[in-house]
């Protein structure tokens, strides 16, 4: 399940960008993994001590015993504030789902702000298992719990940033090919974004790329003759060829003149 | 008509790598040199108009998400947080939280209450029935009040003071953060917890006096009280502050209306969790060692006339931090 969403966000240059903010089930493993490193620290930090203080000290010593119960506190109440306020927003487990929280500006979230957004969690929790606070969330656009909502921030998702891939038309269109086009070629900005969308989609199968390819082909070609056999009058041949010289051609003669850049398009 | 889209991410490209790179490096942005801050200015300057070209002219989704978490991460960067410095905790201490204790003074007043009433109840209640107390605590509990305290006073050993220390601030520090945390249910989670807490110590105090006790038990917590029971009705009163926030907005939005008190909220919290740390130190190792009782009385008296004068005088000269 995948419950995501954007936020958009209004920096004082009036400039708006999105963020994707992470929805509960996102936030859910993340937590769940941090439960699980904690844990192992507790159990690290058990086994330094008993080791530490020799084996002729029993279990139950004093020493071990109030250091334990000091890593106790430090792991409940300690470890999402300093994690955060230290490690702008993240914790281990935040990082392993590309998680950062951040203010409902962008900003980065404040020593103050990690305190209370974490120290709220235990009214988030009630009455079990975090219930209240997915429910809060679910009433919100940020998906923010009660110490999101107190401290202003939100929990959003940060993925590496993606390399938009090139269209290229391989191999290069011919003269022939191009002259052969049918004469309507002004795209509306919606068709040339669909074309796009398909050209640049590298992970459909061949057959799937023809098949959505062969759902707009006819609205292109009406009018505009077919001549049998001929690759180009006859696009439903090769649907995604035809719909790349189309983008090709219609996205002017800026293209054409594009492609004598070291062969960018090929 | 709009440049192609990639021939615009062809010429841009580079611009977008370098800053890129620059937030990638591992200082902070206002540790590099101020050429490469200003770079970045600029760079992130650039970039947003990028964004806005890019949406204008329906480039695909990769380019504009590109464009946008790269804006963000800029975005950040540049408006980031100012640093924690220890400049900060000696604010805290020296006049935001005993500034943020004033004025919330009416808050502190019904905590009190809150939590000193349920604990005369407690008390008197625990000191006349048997009874009582059992249905406060529990039946093996009273037992083992009534035992405890009966030899006071003649030291432990080391080991388990630090024990008991920490103890005390994994127990105490938990109970005033949720008794805190829980006033975001418009209050009714620290009220509870303020009774609760009062009742239940009232009864304690009251089984081991109606024991014998009381002496040895009065003299155990004088000392640490000061610190601890006031630092308890501070948690407690500053979930009210956080309750009443939700409940009379004053013309913002409810949630407005919190995050208006948050500074004064972390500051109050904050300062109670010191006041914790303090008080277990001394639960842990001054009050259980065997110092003759007029000289923990004395000590006693000495602490919470300290913790009341740091409450209501200090930082009174200059400008209190956060007033809103």
């Amino acid at each position: 399940m995948q419950l995501d969403n954007t936020v958009e966000v209004e920096t004082p240059e009036h400039v708006r960008f999105r963020f994707h903010v992470a929805g509960p089930t996102r936030r859910a493993w993340a937590y769940l993994i941090d439960c699980l490193v904690r844990i192992g620290v507790l159990i690290v930090i058990e086994v330094v001590m008993v080791l530490a203080t020799g084996h002729q000290v029993r279990w139950g010593h004093a020493m071990v015993s109030g250091g334990t119960l000091l890593s106790l506190f430090l792991m409940e109440w300690g470890y999402f504030v300093l994690f955060e306020a230290g490690w702008n927003g993240t914790t281990p487990g935040k990082r392993a789902l590309k998680l950062r929280v951040v203010k409902a500006g962008g900003y980065p979230l404040s020593f103050a702000d990690a305190v209370l957004r974490n120290l709220l969690r235990t009214a988030d929790f009630l009455p079990v298992g975090y219930l209240l606070g997915l429910l809060v969330m679910s009433w919100d656009g940020r998906f923010a719990r009660l110490g999101d909502r107190a401290a202003g921030t939100m929990v959003v998702i940060e993925d590496p940033v993606r390399v938009a891939p090139a269209i290229t038309l391989d191999p290069p269109p011919t003269a022939a090919e191009l002259e052969a086009l049918p004469v309507r070629l002004s795209l509306s900005s919606s068709e040339r974004e669909a074309i796009e969308l398909l050209l640049r989609r590298r992970d459909l199968s061949p057959g799937r790329r023809i098949e959505l390819a062969e759902t707009v082909v006819p609205g292109l070609v009406q009018g505009a003759t077919s001549r049998p056999g001929d690759p180009v009058r006859d696009p439903i041949r090769d649907p995604v060829r035809f719909l790349a010289l189309v983008h090709f051609a219609a996205t002017g003669g800026r293209a054409q003149g594009a492609s004598g850049r070291g062969g960018a398009r090929t | 008509m709009n440049r192609p889209q990639d021939e615009f991410v062809a010429s841009r490209r580079p611009a977008w790598d370098e800053l890129d790179a620059l937030l990638a490096k591992k200082s902070l942005l206002h540790r590099l040199p101020p050429a490469s801050i200003s770079r970045a200015a600029s760079l992130y300057r650039d970039i947003c108009s990028d964004l806005m070209r890019a949406r204008a002219a329906g480039y695909s989704v990769e380019v504009i998400d590109l464009l946008d978490s790269l804006a963000a991460r800029a975005c950040a960067a540049m408006y980031s947080a100012p640093p924690y410095r220890l400049a900060g905790l000696r604010s805290l201490v020296a006049s935001g939280f005993p500034c943020s204790v004033r004025r919330h003074a009416r808050f502190m007043a019904l905590a009190t209450a809150l939590f000193l009433l349920p604990g005369i109840l407690g008390f008197v209640g625990a000191l006349r029935s048997r009874g009582f107390a059992v249905q406060v605590m529990s039946e093996s509990m009273v037992e083992q009040m009534e035992k405890s305290y009966s030899d006071l006073g003649r030291g432990r050993d080391e080991g388990t003071d630090s024990m008991m220390a920490a103890f005390y601030v994994y127990n105490n520090v938990g109970i005033a953060f949720r008794c805190f945390a829980t006033g975001i249910l418009f209050g009714l989670g620290s009220a509870f917890f303020l009774v609760y807490n009062g009742l239940l110590i009232g009864a304690v105090a009251g089984t081991v006096t109606a024991a014998g006790h009381g002496r040895n038990l009065f003299t155990f917590i004088a000392g640490h009280g000061a610190f601890e029971l006031t630092a308890i009705v501070i948690s407690g009163a500053a979930g009210l502050v956080m309750g009443y926030a939700l409940v009379d907005t004053g013309r913002r939005s409810r949630w407005a209306s919190l995050r208006a008190k948050a500074g004064d909220l972390f500051r109050l919290i904050m300062g109670a969790a010191l006041m914790l740390l303090l008080a277990a130190g001394i639960e842990g190792y001054w009050s259980p060692s065997p110092i003759v009782a007029p000289v923990k009385w004395g000590v006693a008296g000495l602490l919470y006339a300290l913790v009341f004068a740091y409450l209501l005088l200090a930082g009174r000269r200059g400008k209190p931090e956060g007033e809103s």
